[in-house]
């Protein structure tokens, strides 16, 4: 259990919250010219690295709003918390 | 009155703590995200929906709470409201904001129902199963919360010191409630 800092909310208990996955992954321009395993490419894998994350989340037992994360997987270090459409502050 | 079936039917008295459903209500729920809104809802409701997190206004009618950035819920301080004044404002709301696509409003009288909790011990009974730290929210008149309860969800606005109401969801009111009566014998 650990402390998310929501970013219309403030600091509420991580279960309030649900993660939705790796962040960042750009939906392909022309779907239509990709093969099949490109596609699933995207569609389904995802790094899920030990170490720092980018990740998506959902304040679901609060506002409902989804935001994004650093987050270190490895001991649930926040980095930073930022807006939908917002850069990462951290590289 | 509103004609609603309330689904607890009783009071409880417990040791400095009194339980009780108060319907009925109006609730309406309210979304939108342009700039115009705010000052139609004043004009209807003479309340300035808050745009500070976790927080409410309101006046003798009316309480307007903060629910995330573009959504908030306004519920009647008064019972004795007619089913007229309900649809009354209904109507004027959504006259003034769904028609001219200025956002959505969705009645949600029967969604929610409504206990208020009053006493010293309150805040004692909540954190019995609740994630949400209480030190800030108990020290302000009018905090908003929605967090859970027991794993239910809900929404919680401080109406004083020692009185809040709760708002969860009518289908799980009466496991709720059956276990905010049990833990308060405990207290």
């Amino acid at each position: 259990m650990f402390i998310i800092n929501c970013p219309y909310c403030g600091e509420r208990d991580q279960t309030e919250f649900s993660c939705g996955g790796e962040a960042h992954i750009e939906r392909p321009k022309q779907p239509t010219e990709l093969s099949d395993d490109q596609w699933a490419e995207y569609l389904f894998m995802r790094k899920n690295i030990k170490g720092v994350q980018f990740e998506r989340w959902n304040h679901a037992h609060g506002c409902r709003k989804w935001f994004n994360m650093v987050r270190d997987t490895s001991n649930d270090k926040i980095q930073a918390v930022y807006k939908m459409g917002e850069k990462p502050p951290v590289k | 009155m509103l004609s609603f079936n309330p689904p607890i039917k009783e009071e409880k008295n417990y040791n400095d703590l009194k339980i009780v459903e108060i319907e009925p209500t109006i609730k309406i729920n309210l979304r939108s995200n342009k700039r115009e809104f705010s000052t139609k809802i004043g004009k209807i409701l003479s309340i300035l929906p808050p745009n500070e997190a976790n927080t409410s206004s309101g006046n003798e009618s009316y309480s307007l709470l903060w629910l995330s950035p573009d959504e908030w819920l306004i519920y009647s301080n008064n019972v004795n409201n007619t089913l007229d004044n309900q649809i009354e404002l209904e109507n004027n709301l959504f006259k003034e904001i769904s028609k001219l696509n200025q956002g959505a409003v969705t009645n949600v009288s029967d969604h929610w129902v409504m206990i208020n909790l009053k006493g010293s011990k309150i805040f004692d009974l909540l954190s019995k199963s609740c994630p949400f730290n209480f030190k800030d929210f108990k020290k302000k008149k009018g905090s908003v919360v929605q967090t859970v309860l027991n794993h239910v969800d809900v929404i919680m606005h401080n109406k004083d010191q020692n009185e809040l109401n709760l708002f969860v969801r009518r289908s799980f009111s009466e496991d709720l409630w059956l276990w905010i009566n049990d833990s308060a014998r405990f207290l």
